[in-house]
């Protein structure tokens, strides 16, 4: 008799579980789908939608660059090159070459952490694809540039200014929050 | 057929007095062309669009829908680049066979369409033995599907290849079993001859003719998924365990053939099943025009073919694959004493009401009705569990 | 009867297998269906990375980590820090322990559901796979929005976290709870409860209590087989005592007790437990720093230590030898993969060759994780 309630059972089972399986399937012809039609069938940029901490590709704000060579101490594989001499006669730090091998870089944000200014931070790009490996070095010094010299008081140079507040901004993303606190505004 | 053949005599289409065999000849060679390449060969092809659509939306994608509107040429674009590409013949494998499975599991996909009952003159060989002949060809895929697992020389293709024999043969037990109910309700083979006896309305089809048939049908559609490769029957190709199962070492056009006689077939199945048991082409007689009622009894059938393909494409996106002891042991402990208790049953019902019993027709139809009720009522549970806006990325 | 000659079959499944999660190889010796013995062959994703930790440093090891398990990246990271810290002697602020929680239970999260998804995809179900991956899409998305990366999550450090919960990230953490629970339900109509599935992995791969114990198998495939032992509530790290939570046992309900149904079923039941704990940790979170003071140039006093870590594949062990310089002198990496990979040999004695698919899914192998 058990072996008749078994089998039974056995069709019974099948059939219900089935019939449940297939509701719920059933059911996703009306949901959405989730799919981002990336590249091309966007209303905005992918780039754009990506959070602020996104670790993109790096990127270098010579400008506010320090020469202080934290990031290429950092970096654990060493795909950033910095070379900083003191030129003799304006006694200041003249940056005459700032390197990044993208192909090397793993993305792990050790090196926007520790930057003093926030020069060097990751931005939201990703496309990073090119026809060659030499290509992926990113060059950043053209021309021998001075280091930047941190001031006192604010900065005053109105050159400078807002790509130093940009840096912070980055800075105070970056690093904790205290407490509770909301860390100024959510940038887009 | 002959209607037809008639009806283009009596409208002078051919001139006055033509010879007869000639122009039933012509006739049919011309609808077999047709049939061949603007049903059968294409939609092998669309369907497989289709598919890829229904799974995407199934499983919350968008799917192809870059090639023509809504990505419909895709298949075109698939079935060119896989024409374009090399045909490799492995060194070690036996290239005769190799070469010539491909086209013997073509082979049985294109014979069945002899038999297909479009509408009440659209056929091509009205034979008197039809669902035979259909299960008869459709079992010729065995032959190549074998041939090609032994003439890869390649283990996973061996295994697809045996795999496929075992489960073909043994499905085709209960699926043959499931045809008698219908013969012995009939009295006939004939693909025809079993749609004249059901009406047009679904109380009087056989699916709901007694209890019996209703099994049958339903035991009968998993057999045919099982003799097509579909899942949860996908044994032969199991693309976790078998990387590709027999078609593993076929690349090109010759993989195009077995892929699209294995979309096609879905078709073959739907369309056995609409005729023994979901009555055929039969429309409600609205007008005498022969070419007008001829138009809607296709639509009907094809209408009635495509749920079936879909209801298979459904199928296949939900269940998981079953292991082979548990394919064969569903088929000889389940399916087969079943298909003998419908056979019996049917037996004895028609002895006991000759002529059918209307009254257990409406009752079953409502019954069906009620069943596709509670299934909506699932369906609106589900959807209302989930909640729809975390999906809504604002950016899609 | 007996004139009836069998000949044996010599398969090779892998390296490249679509089934073989990553590149893993086994040599199958095959009577037709029925395998007579699958011996893995392992070390084809050797990347040597405890002698890299030799050379980067303490700090600098931390996205290597990451490539450890990359399915469950954060518990990695976590074992790392730990063991730092347990050798310099830091201690983490309560807000930066909170974050770490948060962070590895919604790891443990999505690496269970890619672990449950890859298993209904080797039966050959494709639906729930997409599905299992589009939630943990979803988990990604939260992840990324915290420390910026979907994968390799560089996201502890040595002394508590990077950085903190983003402004409005808890609510959207707890909405996305919300509907998980429920996603979570509907998986399992769609698949744990099917009979066919439950079909084809009730009775498969019986690991016995003992047998577990003696293979030194950890995490869920321990748990599958009733042993109730998660580092977590048995040697309690990080906050995890201020949390309630149950640890999910195997019962054999569905076949034997430590069949692959069991581990599946283990797997589904700690997500909901995960959930409860993300609960938790999300309405409890204190006020405070994430990130302890620590020395720029850090160099743990000369000594040793071993840290045990619930991950996602089980209890991970991390051993550090430190010397009192900038480098390790030496680190181990102990992982749950490794040890589920030597018991396969044994359970696949008289199995089909379908089912060792499922058995390597069912003991959830990430390839990596294997060799290091």
């Amino acid at each position: 008799m058990s072996a008749v309630s078994e089998y039974v059972h056995n069709i019974k089972d099948t059939v219900s579980t089935i019939f449940e399986g297939m509701a719920v399937t059933a059911s996703h012809f009306m949901r959405k789908p989730y799919t981002v039609q990336y590249p091309d069938r966007m209303p905005v940029r992918v780039q754009d939608t990506l959070p602020f901490r996104y670790r993109g590709i790096l990127d270098v704000d010579l400008e506010i660059c320090t020469g202080c060579l934290a990031c290429e101490r950092a970096c654990p594989i060493d795909c950033i090159v910095i070379v900083a001499e003191k030129d003799q006669q304006t006694r200041q730090l003249l940056l005459s070459q700032f390197d990044i091998d993208i192909a090397k870089c793993m993305y792990c944000g050790l090196c926007s952490e520790v930057c003093p200014t926030g020069s060097i931070h990751h931005t939201t790009e990703f496309e990073g694809a090119d026809y060659s490996l030499e290509s992926l070095i990113r060059r950043f010094v053209q021309d021998p540039v001075m280091a930047y010299k941190a001031k006192k008081g604010p900065e005053t140079d109105p050159r400078i200014a807002p790509i130093l507040n940009r840096g912070m901004a980055y800075l105070d993303q970056w690093a904790q929050p205290g407490g509770e606190k909301p860390p100024g505004e959510e940038p887009a | 057929m002959h209607t037809l053949i008639q009806n283009l005599i009596a409208w002078g289409v051919f001139g006055k007095n033509p010879p007869r065999d000639l122009v039933a000849a012509i006739v049919v060679f011309v609808m077999s062309l047709i049939v061949f390449l603007v049903v059968a060969l294409p939609f092998g092809g669309i369907v497989t669009w289709v598919e890829r659509r229904v799974w995407a939306r199934i499983q919350s994608r968008v799917g192809p829908n870059r090639v023509g509107p809504q990505g419909f040429l895709q298949w075109l674009a698939d079935g060119i680049k896989i024409i374009c590409k090399e045909d490799i013949i492995p060194d070690e494998a036996d290239s005769r066979l190799f070469k010539l499975a491909p086209y013997l599991v073509m082979l049985a996909f294109i014979l069945p369409w002899a038999v297909m009952p479009f509408s009440s003159s659209l056929i091509l060989a009205d034979l008197n033995v039809g669902i035979l002949y259909m299960t008869a060809v459709t079992a010729l895929t065995v032959v190549g599907v074998l041939m090609a697992g032994w003439a890869s020389n390649n283990k996973w293709s061996l295994i697809g290849g045996v795999r496929s024999a075992a489960q073909i043969v043994s499905y085709e037990i209960p699926a043959g079993l499931s045809i008698f109910p219908v013969v012995l309700m009939t009295g006939t083979l004939s693909m025809q001859g079993i749609i004249r006896g059901q009406g047009w309305a679904p109380q009087h089809w056989f699916l709901f003719a007694n209890p019996f048939t209703f099994v049958a049908a339903n035991i009968l559609y998993m057999s045919s998924l099982a003799e097509a490769n579909r899942t949860p029957f996908d044994l032969p190709e199991a693309e976790s365990e078998l990387v590709a199962g027999f078609a593993t070492e076929y690349s090109g056009w010759r993989y195009a053939c077995f892929s699209m006689a294995e979309w096609g077939n879905l078709f073959i199945v739907g369309a056995i099943i609409t005729t023994l048991f979901l009555g055929g082409w039969q429309f409600p007689h609205v007008t005498n025009n022969v070419v007008a009622m001829n138009v809607l009894e296709v639509i009907t059938f094809t209408v009635k073919v495509l749920f079936l393909v879909f209801v298979s494409m459904w199928i296949r996106a939900t269940l998981p694959r079953v292991r082979i002891d548990q394919l064969t042991t569903a088929c000889w402990k389940y399916f087969v004493p079943i298909s003998f208790v419908n056979m019996i049953g049917t037996a004895v019902w028609v002895a006991i009401w000759p002529d059918g019993n209307v009254a257990i027709g409406y009752i079953m139809f409502a019954g069906a009705i009620v069943f596709g009720a509670v299934f909506i009522q699932r369906v609106i549970y589900y959807l209302r569990r989930s909640r729809m806006e975390v999906y809504l990325n604002p950016t899609i | 009867m007996s004139t009836l000659r069998t000949e044996e079959m010599t398969l090779n499944m892998g390296p490249q297998h679509p089934s073989t999660h990553g590149v893993l190889r086994f040599v199958v010796r095959a009577d037709g269906e029925v395998m007579r013995e699958a011996i893995p062959d392992v070390g084809y994703l050797h990347r040597s990375i405890e002698k890299i930790a030799e050379k980067v440093g303490y700090r600098g090891f931390m996205p290597y980590t990451d490539r450890v398990d990359y399915v469950c990246a954060m518990f990695t990271n976590q074992g790392w820090g730990m063991a730092c810290e347990k050798l310099a002697g830091i201690e983490v602020p309560k807000r930066g322990e909170y974050c770490r929680v948060i962070a590895a239970e919604f790891n443990r999260i999505a690496s269970h559901l890619l672990s449950v998804g890859a298993m209904a995809m080797d039966i050959g179900a494709m639906t729930p796979f997409a599905h299992v991956i589009r939630e943990r899409e979803m988990i990604n998305d939260l992840i990324e929005e915290l420390c910026g990366a979907r994968l390799t999550f560089n996201y502890m450090r040595i002394g508590g976290v990077a950085w903190d919960l983003p402004p409005g990230w808890r609510e959207k953490a707890l909405k996305y709870l919300d509907h998980f629970d429920p996603i979570l339900e509907e998986y399992n109509a769609l698949i744990s409860w099917n009979k066919i599935y439950v079909e084809r992995l009730a009775n498969v791969g019986v690991i016995t209590p003992a047998e577990a114990i003696n293979y030194n198998l950890v995490g869920p495939n321990l748990r599958a087989c009733g042993i109730k032992w998660d580092i977590r509530k048995d040697i309690p790290y990080s906050v995890y005592p201020e949390f309630e939570f149950e640890v999910p046992v195997g019962n054999g309900q569905w076949g034997k007790l430590g069949d692959s149904m069991d581990r599946y079923v283990v797997r589904i039941r700690e997500m909901a437990e995960s959930s409860k704990i993300l609960r938790q940790a999300l309405q409890k979170i204190p006020p405070g720093a994430v990130l302890a003071k620590v020395v720029r140039n850090f160099k743990p006093p000369a000594g040793e230590c071993q840290i045990r870590v619930e991950s996602g594949r089980g209890d991970m062990g991390w051993y550090l030898v430190s010397d009192g310089t900038g480098y390790p002198w030496r680190v181990h990496v102990r992982t749950g993969s490794f040890a589920a990979m030597g018991i396969i040999q044994k359970l696949s004695a008289g199995l089909m060759i379908a089912d060792l698919v499922t058995l390597i899914a069912s003991l959830d192998v990430i390839a990596p994780e294997i060799d290091r």
